[in-house]
């Protein structure tokens, strides 16, 4: 909210630095965002037209004499067409400072000008919103009234930023009377004078109150009325608060909303038959052609204030064209109501509709204020020559708040540090709450009627603490107690970023929403996704219109922009659809791009790379060591080079080359290679036992072997060590070879097997007779033989 | 003179001159070896002791034994001569320490997981958990459950994105605090890190992907002060030990008494001068926070009357542009190498 700080003033004594003030409103919960400093203008005074004559020597010109006080006429000449003889108009003088302008004496066609005429915008006010030309000041000011100084332009203006909770402050009266609390110095507040209202069932305007939304209806008539521009202060006063000057009728409106709070309307009274409002629900098909000029289409959802002849305005959001104020009216209906907010809210989104107004309603304004913006306007209004009528008031009669009981050791409990009673019943009462004892720690508080907010007593704590501050909060190290609250999920996150930062892989954080342009590319490579994607209802744009349903698809786009080789991982969740529903799922994956290697078309050091970097991980993950890698296929990945990952027979991870058509389709120059891991099945962390090893020296024995191009190492190694028995240590194949030497259809294995005795050293028998076992074994299960 | 003197002064002189010849390691060893070795020549001088007379064998040894101390004494010396110069040799070299190294294959960890690790590992010192949570949540648990009823003004705050009418991507990590309190009886005291979305429009400050870090403590007698105290180690232990902490009063709808929390600029701190990244306020904002609602307390069976806790939420992004000075929270997703390797 704007808050010209002049206007503040009027109500609270106030530092002088605008910062102070901001940093006040901060310390009690109203944030400043920013801090409008006024143009410095100087040496502007109060004239009035005495003469006005043609130049002599310019027809666009016109020279005025212009009476500034104290019997000084100043001759001065201007190209505005909107002077007239008698207006009143600020003159910059001789040595007067505007904001992008210093004004001296000078000779304009012949005549020598001591000053200018001065129009809304020297004076930096927004231009648009006064007359072109000079501006018009009221005739009653007296000429010579230095300018800046009677409207107090020079003072800043802040935007304050108010939670949606203290609506009651959205105001400059609410604003002033927290500062005045907050200082503890009084609050003039303006004299409204007294509220009379009439019996609601006197003759005069009334209101069937058909609706439970609408709680409270403040009606009153007033007759004389003129429609008319408003004076000058008030004028300046809302353009600086942000509103613009329409004409006296809106802009007394709007000032007793910005000053109040509370959002008026007024209906053009011949309009209105017999003077009878309705407050009730739209009908169906009902429509409205709103002050806007736009027909809308109703529903009961709607609230509308109707007449008998059908609805007028939409409550809370804006009137109706149809009873709207116009240059001939004479007489008017003021309404000052109270509504249920989120009805207002909601009708408000569904037209799209947000003003100043609807912004306070759809909140919903104690009942309080429907008393004070009637009582406020009723004067404003008779100061502009209008007759009042009797207020009447519909709905609640008397505003009250509920108590509370207050137990004062809350203050401690909740906020670490102790007030005397004494202190917080001066904290609340100068907040305007009536506080009674109610027994030895606890008391009666009762807040005052524009405090919705407050309900219970925690609401009553925060009240003392703003008004104690905040800063009497002391930092303390809670000892918090045992609990069994497992950090297992973070800490297997950790782990994987540990694991694959130390194997070389940079962590990315990618964007979790895509666009379609993820399945074109897919479509591309001849695929179609696998799972139903999670679509947003209201997306931003069509770039993030999907959940990701993998990790792999950004990646590649980011592995392609690289174009260098780049080894990435990231640790996030996946989605998509399942059976209808979205289903979420905790993911990592890593993967690299690399230069191609001139090896033959059976080997790949690349995967075996993605291999031992995914054992190293998932060993590190779980504490096991006997992963199994199983041939698989793989929608993204090369069909002959993907390995599922299994640990007691359940899959946990997924490897391989990414498929090259994939690759290409997301443009990617270099092979690429990538592991998933399914992160919801990797089994908690067994912790290895050890086993000590053997004091005696091992032996081994290197096989080259002759077998089926099919058959995989894994198996051969299990046959060999399971013929060997408990004297086997070791296993592993370390070369493979296919070509002109072996027969077509044959590989060869290089294979080593280790043996080891716990209790003595193995001799030379016991290792040949194991392999002779061995040799048996891989004949028998799998044809191998001996490479000769 | 006695022949075996003639004969021993005679294999000293091929000895020494063997030894003083030897230019390396292997030849001195062949000289060990020829001349006392096994069957070496003393070994044979050794064995012509037996036909000497009976009488002279003990001097004849004694002899012998004396010269093969002085010839193992000389083949010492020669070694260590040779080792030093060999030393020499070696320490003479000298490289070019200012060669560039090869670049470390270690990888680097997101600044974001960065800031986020470094949280949870001060809170889980002072004996907090970490738990993760889903990022698709009904609205149950983003709004309801924290005391912000459908039609709350409060819900403006929060332009979500939405999967159906009822399930939407969080706004905020605020929905585990909910999911901690219903598996969980007090003390409950837990830090949440996690992704989040909100409908915001791509600029320098803003993302509709973002991270928050959540932090609960519920027991008997939790108050503010202890959150003060937390906040204010928290911010030493991201932004440097000086570091202060504040609160502004706020509203949320699942906290009261509210609280805004900032704490010191520590780039201004660093330079001196106001900076950008505060707008010279000296002062960043962190995020919310305040005592949690005791409507919220009560959905989860808790006794408002008998337990208190407290709840924030900071974004990590923001934490990490302050941190690392980064000019613009679009660096975070595009994980440009050398943005990552510069700051891991």
């Amino acid at each position: 909210m704007r808050v010209p700080l002049a206007w503040l003033r009027e109500y609270v004594e106030l530092p002088v630095d605008p910062q102070r003030v901001a940093d006040m409103l901060a310390q009690i919960g109203f944030p400043v965002d920013a801090i409008e400093l006024r143009p410095v203008v100087t040496g502007v005074l109060v004239g009035r037209i005495a003469q006005l004559e043609k130049h002599p020597n310019a027809d666009r010109l016109q020279v005025g004499k212009i009476d500034v006080g104290n019997g000084a006429l100043l001759t001065i000449a201007t190209a505005a067409t909107n002077v007239a003889l008698g207006q009143t108009i600020p003159v910059a003088t001789i040595g007067a400072q505007l904001p992008h302008l210093k004004i001296e004496r000078r000779k304009m066609r012949g005549v020598e000008s001591e000053g200018m005429m001065v129009s809304a915008e020297e004076l930096a006010l927004p231009t648009e919103w006064f007359e072109d030309g000079i501006m018009q000041l009221d005739e009653a000011l007296p000429p010579g009234t230095d300018v800046v100084e009677y409207f107090r332009l020079s003072e800043a203006v802040l935007d304050v930023d108010v939670t949606s909770n203290r609506v009651d402050a959205l105001s400059i009266l609410g604003l002033a009377r927290e500062l005045a609390a907050y200082q503890g110095t009084p609050l003039r507040a303006p004299e409204f004078g007294a509220f009379a209202p009439a019996a609601s069932d006197a003759p005069g305007p009334r209101v069937s109150m058909d609706s439970p939304d609408c709680t409270r209806f403040v009606v009153q008539e007033f007759q004389n009325v003129r429609v008319a521009p408003s004076p000058a202060w008030m004028r300046i006063r809302l353009a600086l608060a942000g509103q613009r000057p329409i004409n006296n009728l809106v802009d007394i409106s709007n000032y007793v909303m910005l000053e109040t709070g509370q959002p008026l309307h007024f209906y053009d009274a011949a309009k209105i038959p017999d003077g009878h409002l309705i407050v009730r629900d739209a009908r169906e098909g009902e429509t409205l052609q709103t002050l806007d000029g736009e027909e809308r289409e109703l529903t009961p959802r709607d609230l509308v204030i109707a007449s008998e002849r059908g609805a007028e305005g939409l409550a809370g959001l804006m009137g109706g064209a149809a009873s709207e104020v116009r240059e001939s009216t004479t007489s008017i209906l003021l309404e000052s109501a109270t509504f249920n907010g989120p009805r207002i809210r909601r009708t408000g989104a569904r037209f799209a509709l947000r003003s100043e107004a609807s912004t306070r309603h759809e909140k919903t304004l104690p009942p309080v204020l429907s008393t004070w913006g009637a009582q406020r306007a009723a004067q404003l209004l008779r100061e502009s020559g209008a007759k009042a009528g009797e207020p009447r008031v519909f709905g609640i009669a008397q505003p009250q708040t509920q108590e509370i009981a207050f137990d004062t050791r809350d203050i401690k409990r909740l906020l670490g540090f102790e007030l005397t009673a004494q202190e917080i019943r001066e904290y609340l009462d100068r907040l305007g709450f009536t506080v009674e004892p109610a027994g030895e720690q606890t008391l009666r508080v009762t807040p005052p009627l524009w405090r919705r907010d407050v309900t219970i007593a925690a609401d009553v704590v925060e009240e003392v603490a703003r008004m104690a501050g905040y800063d009497r909060i002391e930092g303390v190290i809670p000892a918090v107690a045992e609990h069994d609250i497992s950090s297992n999920e973070y800490v297997l996150e950790g782990r994987i970023a540990a694991t694959l930062s130390a194997l070389g892989y940079d962590e990315v954080v990618t964007v979790a929403l895509h666009g379609a342009q993820i399945f074109e590319r897919m479509r591309r490579a001849g695929m179609e996704p696998t799972f139903q994607p999670v679509e947003v209802l209201n997306p931003l744009s069509e770039d993030q219109r999907y959940l990701r349903s993998a990790l792999g698809p950004a990646h590649l786009e980011h592995l392609a922009r690289l174009d260098t080789p780049a080894r990435i991982f990231e640790i996030g969740h996946i989605f998509y659809r399942d059976e209808g529903q979205p289903l979420e799922l905790p993911s990592a994956a890593f993967g690299f791009t690399a230069e191609p290697l001139q090896e033959p078309p059976w080997h790949d050091s690349h995967f075996l790379r993605l291999k031992s970097d995914a054992i190293a991980l998932l060993r590190e993950l779980t504490g096991r060591s006997d992963f199994e890698f199983a041939p698989d296929n793989r929608k993204g990945l090369h069909p002959g080079k993907t390995a599922a990952v299994l640990l007691d027979g359940r899959e946990i991870a997924s490897l391989g080359q990414i498929d090259p058509r994939l690759a290409k389709a997301f443009d990617l120059r270099l092979p690429a290679y990538g592991a998933w891991l399914y992160l919801e099945r990797i089994p908690e962390f067994a912790t290895p036992l050890y086993r000590p090893p053997s004091r005696y020296p091992s032996t081994y024995r290197d096989l080259a072997l002759l077998c089926d191009v099919d058959t995989s190492a894994a198996r051969v190694e299990r046959v060999i060590s399971g013929a060997i028995g408990d004297l086997c240590t070791a296993v592993r194949t370390f070369d493979e070879y296919r070509g002109a030497q072996v027969p077509e259809g044959k590989k060869s294995l290089a294979v080593r097997a280790t043996m080891q005795r716990m209790d003595t050293t193995i001799t030379d028998e016991e290792a040949d007779a194991a392999i002779d076992r061995a040799l048996a074994s891989l004949r028998d299960e799998l044809g191998i033989t001996l490479r000769a | 003179m006695s022949e075996l003197n003639t004969q021993l002064r005679e294999l000293r002189e091929r000895f020494d001159a063997a030894v003083a010849a030897a230019q390396d390691a292997q030849a001195l060893d062949a000289a060990r070896v020829a001349f006392l070795g096994r069957s070496g020549e003393v070994t044979l001088l050794r064995r012509g002791i037996g036909q000497l007379p009976a009488a002279e064998r003990p001097s004849a040894g004694k002899e012998i034994n004396a010269a093969v101390e002085l010839m193992e004494a000389a083949l010492q010396d020669a070694e260590a001569a040779l080792q030093s110069r060999e030393f020499e040799a070696e320490l003479g070299m000298r490289i070019d320490v200012t060669f560039p190294a090869p670049p470390a294959a270690l990888g680097a960890i997101h600044p974001l997981r960065r800031v986020t690790e470094d949280i949870c590992r001060y809170f889980q010192r002072h004996g907090f958990a970490v738990v993760l949570g889903p990022e698709i949540e009904p609205e149950y648990y983003n709004f309801d459950a924290l005391n912000i009823p459908a039609d709350h003004p409060a819900r403006e705050g929060f332009d979500s994105f939405f999967l159906t009418g009822n399930l939407l991507l969080r706004p905020h990590t605020s929905p585990m605090q909910i999911r901690t309190m219903q598996q969980h009886r007090p003390p409950v005291a837990v830090v949440v890190p996690g992704r989040c979305y909100r409908r915001d429009a791509v600029d320098a400050r803003h993302h509709f992907q973002f991270h928050q870090i959540e932090g609960l403590l519920v027991d008997r007698g939790v108050h503010f002060g202890h959150l003060k105290g937390m906040l204010t180690g928290m911010c030493r232990e991201l932004f440097g030990r000086d570091q202060q902490v504040r609160f502004r009063p706020s509203f949320f709808p699942f906290t009261e008494p509210s609280a805004e929390v900032d704490t010191t600029c520590p780039l201004c701190r660093a330079s001196g001068s106001p900076c950008r990244m505060c707008g010279g306020s000296g002062w960043i904002e962190l995020g919310g926070s305040g005592m949690v609602h005791p409507n919220v307390l009560r959905n989860m069976d808790y006794d408002p009357a008998e337990y208190s806790g407290w709840a924030f939420g900071f974004g990590v992004e923001r934490m990490a542009l302050v941190r690392y000075d980064i000019d613009d929270i679009r660096r975070f997703y595009e994980n440009d190498p050398a943005f990552l390797k510069q700051l891991a």
